[in-house]
């Protein structure tokens, strides 16, 4: 457990918990932004859409209108010159009225006067001679035949020298007899009425003819190219596109090649179509505005959600990791390393008994140490127990009643010298394992280990009830599992016995040794005897002094060997020996 | 991460605000080359109005430089020169020498002319729908207008049967004015007259033919030759009573008895509209020649007075302008 564990032994997590936070923070408020935002902006372009529609048309129909005024007006100038009847000759009130009607329509470039039967009577010109009474038949002129049914008769649209539009329009009186008026218009002069019509701030109107020839558009030069115009095919796009879906206004280009909406209106007379254009970004200029407006707040928001997610993240993810460093530190076994967090709420709860836990570890790490150390010569049990209890003191030197036992095994020394290593440890190991499990069970104080050799004390440290028959209970149970080593081992060949000597008696129990080897023994007189009995031993044998043989002798059959003399005791000490449960005493 | 993220944020508000950096104004320079005198025709303050009405302001956005040949031809092609090497973005010319030499010593420069008779006929331009080269401008109908003018003349004074043509015989569109004239006089039942002049010198020998074979009436073809001398001539119609008709208006202000004349006016409005148009990189070719629209009839009857005629009230009546 010791040593240092750095925390990037652990593999990092992929995502870092700062990153998720991050993420889904910041998420949380751009999303509801973003989805605002768009509604916004779609809302805001089917409301600017239809208001464009609605617009635009009401503007067409303006422009048509205006168109139609221009014309209108000329017409109502011509009505007075077929007012009066023709009588023979040339009068001079009609030459008046064409004179006249020169002079107030500008547009006019000639008039001429046709009777009642189709004849002309008069021919008045800006820039050609006029010529009165020519007697030209005009009956079957499709000007007059036209006026003639319908009062008013607008021509087609036609190109002096290829360039200058003009259209006649001709004019019957209410009564045959007062003729029919047939007059030439320069339709530049429609220029003054298009190029007055604004739509919004670069939009404007122009008119073209059944056959999309353009009679009027603010740009005087475009009308000017003639029959032969490229630059006025988008314009033809936009006418067939509106005669496509009527009352909707249509997208696209205008004579420049700029995008624009446009609307149409009829021009019911000469059968022309104005339209009125206006280009698609300035149309949408607003709503452009407005999604500007959108971006920015879309951007600011996102910046305040990534500062917020941000700051929020840290604020997370910070104590958490905080609390991840501090774990693999007392992971490492630093168990005095404090976490210090003081967020205010449940992670500074999980800070304080992550502490705790780092106390309790240190606590629990020193007592696992210290029971590690007393199992050396306690048994497990008796080793928790001390521990668990907190006696401590129990191991503290005093001198108390024990049953020391000591066993060994006869002729080994003489075996260990015969055979190999490896054979001299399996048997010891063997001898151990069956001794261990059996010192485990009846508790006793493993004081030291010499070669083939145990001393064992039992009612020290811990008190036991009956400590002497108790040794000799474990003592039997040691020569019987023994016994049965030794009965194999003879089957190997090999000649080892085993005997256990035990005596009972006051000694001083305590710990001995020095820092980092501590062990706890027992010293007396009784240590001394018990060694002495059990070197008395023979295999099979187990050998008690008299104190024990009068403690055990109430449930334990013994038998008194006699008095033997014992190196280091000045008189001779009886003897006795267990008798086992069968009644037989080991031979 | 952050820093990034902040750049980026940074440089879509630079992009958004990004202020579209206004060119300072240009100041145009335009050459007016004119065959007449100084402060007529496109010299006179009128055409600088119309460019004014169209937010050009001489002096400030545009800088005229003018040239008044006054007859002397021969300084036309220096003068041009001269304004090719100031680098003129557009050359206006008045007259067609004026014009010709323009157009032929300013290839690259475009040049926009008035008064110079009909450029399709004269060949300087492939049509009026469609010019194709570097010359538009106004056209003149004067050809036609001739006619018009005959008639008017003969309407005015109906003794009238022989009308005297006084025109500069070394100016091209001149001479098929002449020509356009005289045809049309046929059909009037009028005898016309020729006195082509080429120099000042020349009004002298014309006056003598007039003295030799009395004409009914003149008509005084307009050009820079012609006007310069006009005063000569009115000289000699007062002295023999000699109605006169003039192709420029102003001509009746100053002792004229009748003009028949284009819309000077309108004529200077389309010039700078198509100026206008041109400075902002239309190309002469897509720019239709346009035909004047409006014309304009002046009647002097101080001038009827002394040359004690009566002019009938039917004319009076078509007048657009009674000088009394």
């Amino acid at each position: 457990m010791k040593g240092d564990v750095s925390p990037l032994r652990f593999a990092r997590p992929h995502r870092s918990l700062f990153q998720k936070y991050f993420l889904v923070l910041f998420v949380a408020v751009v999303v509801p932004l973003i989805i605002n935002g768009a509604s916004d902006a779609w809302f805001g372009y089917r409301d600017q859409r239809a208001n464009l529609s609605s617009r635009l048309r009401a503007e067409a129909n303006s422009a048509a209108g205006q168109i139609q005024a221009f014309l209108d007006g000329i017409r109502a100038q011509m009505d007075w010159t077929v007012q009066l009847p023709w009588t023979e000759g040339l009068d001079e009130r009609h030459q008046f009225d064409a004179l006249r009607l020169l002079r107030q329509a500008p547009a006019i470039t000639e008039v001429t006067l046709v009777d009642g039967k189709g004849i002309e009577r008069l021919h008045v010109s800006r820039t050609d001679p006029d010529v009165a009474m020519s007697g030209v038949d005009h009956s079957t002129d499709p000007a007059v035949i036209g006026a003639r049914a319908a009062h008013v008769w607008f021509g087609p649209l036609t190109l002096h020298r290829g360039s200058e539009p003009f259209m006649t329009i001709a004019v019957a009186g209410a009564r045959p007899s007062a003729g029919v008026t047939i007059a030439e218009i320069n339709l530049k002069l429609i220029w003054d009425v298009i190029s007055a019509i604004h739509i919004g701030q670069t939009g404007g109107a122009f008119v073209l003819d059944g056959g999309g020839r353009l009679v009027a558009h603010p740009d005087i030069s475009l009308v000017l190219r003639g029959a032969d115009n490229t630059a006025i095919s988008p314009l033809r796009a936009l006418q067939k596109a509106a005669a496509a879906q009527e009352n909707e206004i249509v997208n696209g280009f205008n004579a420049r090649g700029r995008s624009v909406l446009a609307a149409a209106a009829p021009i019911p007379g000469p059968a022309w179509t104005a339209f009125v254009e206006q280009p698609t970004a300035e149309a949408y200029g607003p709503i452009r505005a407005a999604l500007w407006r959108t971006g920015l707040l879309l951007i600011a928001g996102a910046a305040f959600a990534f500062a917020l997610a941000y700051l929020l993240a840290l604020r997370m993810a910070g104590p958490i990791r905080q609390l991840e460093e501090g774990a693999a530190r007392i992971g490492a076994g630093r168990f005095d390393h404090q976490i210090d967090l003081r967020t205010g709420d449940e992670l500074e709860g999980l800070a304080s008994r992550f502490n705790a836990m780092a106390g309790e570890l240190a606590v629990s790490q020193e007592r696992a140490e210290r029971i590690g150390r007393l199992k050396r010569f306690l048994a497990p049990q008796i080793a928790e127990l001390v521990e668990n209890v907190g006696q401590e003191n129990l191991l503290e030197s005093h001198r108390t009643e024990v049953s020391v036992v000591f066993c060994d095994l006869r002729g080994f020394t003489a075996f260990a010298s015969e055979v190999g290593p490896e054979e001299v440890m399996g048997l010891l190991g063997d001898y151990y394992d069956a001794l261990g499990s059996i010192i485990m069970r009846y508790e006793a104080t493993l004081t030291c280990f010499m070669g083939d050799g145990l001393m064992l004390l039992l009612n020290a440290p811990l008190p036991c009830p009956d400590p002497a028959t108790r040794a000799v209970r474990m003592a039997l149970d040691m020569q019987s599992a023994v016994q049965a080593l030794i009965l194999r081992w003879r089957e190997r060949g090999y000649v080892i016995g085993f005997g256990v000597g035990i005596a009972t008696g006051t000694a001083t129990v305590g710990r001995i040794g020095y820092e980092g080897r501590i062990d706890y023994t027992a010293i007396g007189s009784v240590v001394n005897l018990a060694s002495r009995i059990c070197s008395a031993a023979t295999d099979g044998q187990v050998l008690i002094d008299p104190e024990t043989a009068a403690a055990a002798a109430t449930t334990i059959g013994v038998e008194g060997l006699g008095t033997q003399p014992m190196k280091g005791f000045a008189q001779s000490v009886p003897i006795f020996a267990v008798k086992f449960a069968t009644g037989r005493l080991m031979a | 991460m952050l820093a990034r993220m902040a750049l980026l944020i940074l440089a879509a508000v630079a992009l958004c605000s990004g202020a579209a950096a206004q060119s300072p104004m240009k100041v145009f320079r335009i050459g007016l080359v004119h065959v007449g005198a100084p402060g007529s025709c496109i010299l006179a303050p009128g055409f600088a109005d119309a460019f004014a009405r169209r937010g050009y302001v001489e002096g400030k956005n545009v800088i005229f430089e003018r040239f008044a040949a006054q007859g002397r031809l021969e300084q036309l092609p220096e003068a041009v020169d001269r304004m090719v090497s100031d680098k003129v973005d557009l050359f206006v010319a008045c007259g067609y020498p004026a014009a010709l030499t323009a157009a032929q010593r300013a290839p690259g420069i475009p040049v926009l002319v008035m008064n110079a008779g009909d450029p399709v006929e004269t060949g300087m331009v492939d049509s009026l729908a469609h010019p194709g080269g570097h010359v538009t401008g106004v056209s003149e109908v004067a050809s036609d207008l001739s006619a018009k003018r005959l008639q008017l003349l003969k309407e005015a004074v109906p003794s009238v049967h022989t009308v005297a043509l006084l025109w500069n015989q070394n100016d091209l569109a001149m001479s098929m004015r002449v020509a356009a004239a005289q045809a049309e006089a046929k059909k009037l039942g009028i005898v016309t007259q020729l006195l082509g002049v080429r120099a000042p010198n020349d009004f002298a020998d014309a006056f003598g033919e007039m003295d030799r074979h009395p004409p009914d009436a003149i008509l005084l073809v307009a050009d820079s030759l012609t006007v310069i001398n006009h005063q000569a001539v009115f000289d000699y119609a007062t002295a023999h009573h000699l109605p006169d008709m003039e192709e420029l208006d102003f001509l009746a202000h100053i002792g004229g008895l009748m003009a028949y004349s284009l819309d000077q006016d309108e004529v200077f409005d389309r010039l700078a509209a198509l100026s206008d148009r041109i400075l902002h990189g239309a190309k002469p070719a897509d720019l239709p020649i346009e035909l004047p629209t409006r014309f304009h009839f002046s009647i002097n009857l101080k001038t009827a007075h002394n040359l004690g005629l009566t002019i009938p009230e039917a004319i009076q009546l078509r007048a657009d302008e009674v000088i009394e």
